[in-house]
Formats: C-alpha cells, structure tokens, sequence
C-alpha cells in the first residue's frame, strides 16, 4: 500500500527521543529511541526508523515525502540548568556591574520545594551566567521616560570591547537600564563593539537586549539576552546537524521548533532562546488543537511523565500566556504557554518520614530509572512505578513495548521493607495507600487551579496524556465532575503530536506605558493608538523578517497584533488579541477598550470592570502565522461495542481498594473505534497503560480517543 | 540515607558539593551522622578527652579523662571552664570601643559609632585564637551563646546512654 506521510514530530528528552509520524489518514505510529546527546540527530535517525518499521518502511523511503517536522527538545534547558553555556562577556551601566551576579532574590529559591522555600538555610545564588570579571561597566543614563539623563562615553565602551576581544568571549551581550524605552544608547554601543570585533579579525556574535527582548526589568531582559549567547547558539549548531542529516535523507522542508508562546520557529530564526521549553507545551497546543477540530472549547491538559504532573487550562479555546516565567532558576522575559506543574511522577521516589512517619512522596525522582523493579537501574528507594507493579496496573513484561523487563519481586521486597512494615501493612495495603495519596495530591492541585481561576471542573474536558498519565486518570479525576475524561490512544506520544499540531508563528513583544484618563480627548486617545500602531509596525517588521530569512513573502503571513492592557493604577494586565489590525482613529481607542473589558469581564466579573480609572497599555504584541501542514487525526468507521477477541489477552490479578480482582488485560492497538470495555479491565499499549478500575467503562471513539467514565 | 565519612569530613571543613549539602538540609538527619561527625573531630584534636558535643568553632563540651567533669575546651586543649559557664568570663577580651580600633577594621565613615556599638573580641589564652566577636551596645552584659540540655539530647534525640558526669567540687 501506498502510504503518504507527511508530518513528524519529534520529542528529544533527557533520556528518550520519542517521534511521531502522521499520513495523510491521520494513522500514526510512536517511535522510541535512546537520546543521544553528544549528537542529537543520532538519536532522531534512530527513533524514526523504530517508528517507521511498525508500518515496514525506513527513513530513506519516507523523509522524502514528508512535508514538515517539528523539534522539540530538553539540550538546551539542560545546558543552562548544567551552566554549561559558552563564554559570554556582559556590558551594562557603569556602578551597576553585580546586578547579573547578585540576581533577584527569587532566583535563590526557584525550583525549590515548598519547605526549602521557606529555610532560608537552602537558598542558594547560583554561579552568574556571566562572572563578574568578564562584566564591564560603561557610563550612560536614560530614565524611565526614554529620556538620556546621562550621554554615552563612547570611550569607556571601546575599552570595555577590546578588554571583552582580548579575554576570548564566544559572545557579548549589552543591557542598558531602560534600553526598552529608547534604544539609542545600546545600539550605538552594539556597533562599537562590532567594529572592535571586526579590527581584531574575530568573529564574536553580539547581542543587545533592545533588538531581541525590548521589555521591562532588566534583570529578566538581561538574562534572556544572556541565555541568546550563552545557550541558544549551540543549540542551533544543534538543529542545522539534524537538519542537514534530514536532507541528506531527501528531506525538503526545513526543520522547525517549538517555542515557549506556543508556535513553531525555525532553526534560523534570531531569538531562539524561547525554544527553551518546549517538550511540555507540545501536549498544551496537541490538546488545544484537538479540541479545535472537535469542539471542545474548554479544556483542562494533563499529563504525568517520570518527574512532574503538568497542567493547564485551554478556555474558550485560549490557553494563557505568562510574560516573566522562570527557568533554570532564572527570571526569564519570555512569553511562555502558562502550566502549573507538581514534582510527581512515575519516577517519584516514596519514603517514609522517620519522625511522623506519614507516607512522602517526591520530589526528586528516579526519572528515566523506572524504580526497584527494573534490576538494571540501581535504584534502591521505592517508586510509584513499583507501586503500579507490586499491584498490577502495568504489566512488567511490556513496559516500553517490553525493553525493559521489570522485577514485581524485587519491587515487593522493597515495598514490604520500606514502607509496609514500618507503617504495619501489608505490600498491597502500602502500595495502594501510596497510589491514592498521589492521586489525591493531583487531584487537589487540579481542582485549586481550575477552581483558583473561577471555573467548575464540569465546564471543562479533561485530557489525559503522557506516558503514565491514563494509569491514573481515573485516580486524579474521581469526583472532579469533568464534563468529559479523554485519553488519546497516542497518549505516550502526545507532546510530539502537539508539536507538529503546532502553527508557523513568530512573536514578538514590547514593553510600552500608554496612559489615557477617562474623560480624555480625541487628541489624547490619537496620539495614545499612533504610539501603539509605531511599536506594532516595528514589531510586524521584525516579525516578517524572520519569514524572510525562510523564504516566505510579505504576503504570505498573516499578521495578528495584540496588545496588553489594564485599568489604571492596577498591577496585572491582561493579554488582549486585538479587534483592529491597524489602530489610526481616536475611535480605535475605545474598540481596544471595550475588547479588554470584555476579556475582564470574562476573567474576573462584570461587575469588577472599572473604566472610571482610565486605561493603560503596557505593551505590544505581533504574532505572524504562515499555513503550514497539521497532523490528521485519526477518522474510523464506528463499529460494535463488543471488541473483538483478537484484542483480548486475558486476564490480570488487580488490586484495587482493598481487595484483589481479575482485571481483563486488552491490546489498545487492536482495539475498534465504537468498542466498549468495562472495568476492572487495563488497556495496554507499548508506551502507555489505561487503567480502568471496576465501576468505570470506557469507549473508544471513532477518532482513537478512549472516553473513561464512572458508571 | 547514611554518608560516607568523606562527605561528613568535607562538611566539617566547609569544602563539601552543595547538591550533598542541600540534601542533607532537606531530608531527615541520618542517624549515622552524630557519631560520625564527633568521631572525625574528636581524632583531629590533640588530646584525650571525649568529645561529648562540639560547641562552637574550635570549642568542646568533653569529658575530662580522669575527673569525668564535663568542662568546654579549645582545640589547643586550653580549658575554660564548668560546660554550664559563660566561657567569654574566662576568655582575653579585647575591647574596640574608640573610632581608632574601629578605623583599623573598617575603612574610614564605614565603621559604627562607638557610643552605639562596640565590638568585643575573644581571644583564646593558651594559642591566641580569636574565637568570636560580639557586637553590642557599649553597656550590653557578655552574652551567654548557650546551654545545651545534654541529657536530653542523648536520651530522647539519639537515643544514646547519657555519658557520665561528675560534679566539679566548687562550681
């Protein structure tokens, strides 16, 4: 048969590369391979043809006829939580040299547990990206109004340059104080530093905050810029490999990767730090997407990997973006897909608390390792993986499609030592107790932030993914009420699905403060949105440059600008898509406000709208969208709800709330769209297992979505 | 989880991984680790009485081999006096309560006022040592660090037979 397969998506972890290939029907198939991360492409070649041979083909018959690929992966995050970055010099304002270094206090403690937080015996500066002595000062001012209080000595810039060529950096980064509210001042220094660069024959790229993050706090927009020398440019190294092994193999696309707000960049595009985190945004945008096509408008995304529970909300079929996230223990000024994420998981390793002796679970974690039960690991303290086995939620002879053989014995052992007997249960008792505080935990963390944001669980549909998420949809939703619980049949490959479910889209922000009072003029609201329509111009330029740089032309993208807005006098804003797609009459003013008290009322209440304080702009936003080919979802002819035999692979001893019962093991892939199954029955695939406890059923839909529910 | 007593020797002299060290801040004390930690002190002093608990930099509760008095000691072996005593009352004091003694640590205008803040320095008197520093108000009394409840430590925090104790024939 002639198969034409058309898009990949690739995941690069730590530990797996995972890829995902669609044809035009929507059939996929999941490919798994170890990372390779002396050379990432490696690892790719490897994960593909594992996925290709599922369908009897190689790499050399289908990179030809594949149309686009997206790349998502962990490197670059790891080299930065590693600080294991290039050589980087850093030029800022004269007296300001230790900001980088002493950082916000914030930074001490990011990424901490919530009892290590709080000790101040814990916090702990890391080492700057940039030490001090490759920091040099430069005198210049300009305020907060754009104005240049202080002029630029050209001088001392020249100096500082020469002194960076001469130490050997293999990048400069220069932030000003205020560079986003009038660049002058950093561009002139830019090419100072270029031209010295030029005369010692180098070749040192230069980075200047206000051509790539032109936004407010300095210590973010330094830092990003930072990250830009110091992380980004290796990663492309990275990304050209894999792209040029790709054309060797016939390819011809061009690679792309997904970026923190949630679109897709291409390897050449300028700021690619943004492609820092990117893996879990994949399951946000593949379920936004999914929902799209099928009609879910509200939807609450979740997915359980070996080390974290990852959440968040899609409404009204928005997901929300945060502006100063933080990474790597670092305040970062990116636009970054908003996810609450927990530190359970699969890996998480359980312990006993010698002193109160309650059950702790996480939150460091054996990862990748899987726990006790997988002899080769080496891990000694008992995970929730080992829990699944002792009670048999997963099937040890076929974890990963059975690459890894797991131990139930040795897991049993360890349980009985380290948790049953202290605790004076039996192994059942204690794994069981273990499962459902996890689920318990989860579940309260997913109601508080569908709750903390105003909504009802029964409003939303909840969907499961990652590789260990459907073992326990049933655990963390129980009682939540959700309108609808799905769980892809290519849940373990979900994130990768997203990736390539994800648009061409470049982004670009800016910091502005465009205030206008309530009972202002025309005039005042005119020169409001001219002030507006200059920053989106400048920002759509940059945006249809980046196309350029991909051979796309003017016409070809669709520009979408935004803006960020709030009452006056308030400290949050909110990110508005803008009505207009050019604002040039005083008139314009007010649809930009009523399109955000709309939002506000959506968000907040109606009756919390204050348009009696005024308005304020805090930035503007562009985002720029080519067509680009999606993955098909899968279409089957609805069948009968008896499944049929050659699924079934018989039976399983089960634990579940308190007593033992025979679940009925069934093959996912083999399994009919319209089937039906009722618990206690587990559904299993290479890289993922559904759980469905006695009192539940499930139906496979005619797109290989299984719908879990509680009789 | 138990460590190796390089990782408690690396501890002791500030050279350990912060990785190790932030662990052991998280987690639950290893019961292994009092013994350990008074094992590699009580080897690197020169002398023969047990360590019962280190007090402070370069200072010991021990236990006097031959009296069994329990009485605070410097590394040097210089004794101070009753473990229950203020051991700064038996210490060289050195007082900088002028803008002179100050100006000598301090860089010029950095230094406090002395009518406000004086710092009293404590000095060992067999080996010189400077043990601590103190940086009160001019009339504030020598502060007393503190008195540990040994007892109570041994019996009920490491569930260890309290070592013996005689009483000093004038305290």
């Amino acid at each position: 048969m002639a198969r034409s397969i058309q898009v990949l998506g690739i995941d690069a972890g730590g530990t797996m590369t995972d890829t995902f290939f669609v044809d035009a029907e929507g059939n996929f198939v999941v490919g798994k391979a170890q990372s390779t991360p002396h050379d990432e492409s490696v690892g790719v070649i490897n994960s593909s043809k594992d996925a290709l041979a599922q369908w009897g083909l190689t790499v050399e018959d289908v990179f030809p006829q594949l149309v686009t690929a997206v790349y998502s992966g962990t490197a670059m995050l790891n080299r930065i939580v590693q600080r294991k970055g290039l050589r980087v010099g850093l030029i800022v304002n004269r007296g300001l040299e230790d900001f980088h270094r002493m950082g916000r206090s914030i930074q001490s403690y990011l990424g901490y547990s919530y009892e290590d937080r709080l000790h101040l015996n814990t916090h702990r500066y890391d080492p700057p990206l940039v030490p001090r002595e490759l920091t040099f000062g430069v005198t210049e001012r300009i305020d907060m109004f754009g104005n240049i209080v202080i002029p630029l000595r050209e001088e001392e810039a020249y100096e500082a340059a020469r002194n960076l060529v001469e130490q050997n950096v293999e990048g400069i980064v220069i932030s000003f104080l205020h560079s986003y509210k009038n660049p002058v001042h950093e561009r002139r220094v830019r090419d100072i530093v270029l031209e010295v660069v030029r005369e010692a024959g180098k070749a040192i790229p230069v980075f200047a905050s206000s051509d790539y993050y032109p936004v407010r706090k300095e210590s973010h927009r330094t830092n990003t810029t930072i990250l830009e020398a110091y992380a980004a440019e290796p990663s492309r190294k990275t990304l050209v490999r894999i792209n040029e092994r790709f054309k060797q193999l016939g390819a011809r696309f061009d690679l792309r990767v997904m970026a923190s707000h949630g679109g897709t960049i291409s390897w050449k595009a300028k700021e690619l730090a943004r492609t820092v985190v990117s893996g879990p945004i994949g399951g946000v945008i593949g379920a936004r997407s999914l929902g799209e096509r099928l009609g879910y408008r509200n939807i609450a995304a979740t997915d359980i990997g070996g080390t974290s529970f990852d959440m968040a909300l899609i409404v009204q079929g928005q997901f929300t973006i945060q502006h100063d996230p933080d990474m790597a223990r670092l305040v970062l000024s990116l636009p970054l897909v908003q996810m609450d994420s927990v530190g359970s998981g699969a890996g998480s390793y359980v312990r006993i608390d010698p002193y109160t002796h309650a059950i702790k679970i996480g939150p460091d974690s054996a990862g990748y390792r899987v726990g006790v039960c997988w002899p080769e690991s080496g891990v000694e303290t008992v995970t929730i993986s080992d829990c699944h086995v002792v009670l048999g939620y997963i099937n040890p002879d076929n974890f990963l499609g059975g690459q890894v053989k797991l131990d139930p014995q040795r897991a049993r052992e360890a349980i009985e030592e380290q948790i049953a007997r202290p605790l004076g249960l039996s192994v059942e008792e204690a794994a069981a107790g273990v499962i459902e505080l996890l689920d318990t935990r989860l579940r309260d963390h997913l109601r508080a932030m569908i709750s903390g944001k105003g909504y009802h669980p029964s409003d939303f549909v909840c969907f499961s993914y990652g590789g260990a998420g459907p073992v326990h949809t049933y655990g963390y939703t129980e009682g939540l009420e959700f309108e609808d619980i799905i769980v892809p049949a290519w849940a373990a490959g979900f994130s990768a699905f997203g990736c390539a479910a994800a648009e061409f889209e470049y982004r670009y922000d800016k910091s502005l403060d465009i205030n206008v009072a309530p009972d202002a003029g025309a005039a005042e609201k005119l020169e409001a949105v001219k002030v507006l329509q200059s920053a989106w111009s400048e920002l759509a330029e940059k945006v249809i440059e980046e196309f350029r740089l991909n051979g796309y032309a003017t016409e070809s993208v669709t520009l979408f600008p935004g803006y960020r807005m709030m009452y006056r006098g308030q400290l949050n804003d909110l990110e508005i898509n803008s009505p207009l797609s050019r604002v040039e009459k005083a008139e314009d003013w007010d649809r930009l406000t009523e399109a955000f008290e709309e939002t506000y009322a959506r968000v907040y209440a109606k009756a919390a709208r204050s348009p009696e304080l005024g308005f304020t702009i805090t930035g503007a936003i562009m985002r720029g969208i080519v067509p680009s080919v999606k993955p098909r979802i899968p279409e089957e002819p609805l069948g009968d709800a008896t499944p049929p035999n050659e699924a079934y692979r018989g039976q399983r001893p089960f634990y579940f709330r308190g007593k033992w019962v025979k679940a009925d093991i069934w093959d996912m892939d083999a399994l009919k769209a319209g089937n039906r199954i009722e618990g206690p029955a587990i559904i299993e695939a290479p890289a993922t297992t559904l759980v469905v406890p006695p009192g539940w059923s499930t139906t496979l839909d005619a797109h290989r979505l299984f719908h879990l529910k509680r009789r | 989880m138990a460590y190796d007593r390089k990782k408690i020797e690396e501890l002791i002299d500030g050279t350990i991984d912060w990785e190790t060290l932030h662990r052991m801040l998280s987690e639950p004390k290893d019961p292994e680790r009092f013994r350990m930690y008074l094992e590699i002190l009580q080897e690197r002093v020169p002398w023969e009485d047990r360590i019962i608990l280190p007090y402070q930099y370069h200072l010991y509760i021990v236990q006097k081999k031959d009296t069994k008095e329990w009485v605070i000691k410097c590394d040097c072996g210089h004794e101070f006096c009753d473990y229950r005593d203020n051991w700064k009352l038996h210490a060289l004091i050195y007082v900088r309560d002028t803008e002179e003694a100050l100006n000598e640590i301090y860089p010029k205008l950095m230094a406090p006022d002395p009518n406000w803040q004086v710092f009293r320095e404590y000095y060992c008197p067999s080996c010189g040592t400077l043990l601590e520093v103190e940086a009160p108000t001019p009339w504030y009394p020598v502060i007393h660090n503190w008195e540990p409840d040994i007892e109570t430590f041994y019996r009920d925090w490491l569930g260890q037979p309290v070592p013996e104790r005689a009483e000093p024939a004038h305290r």
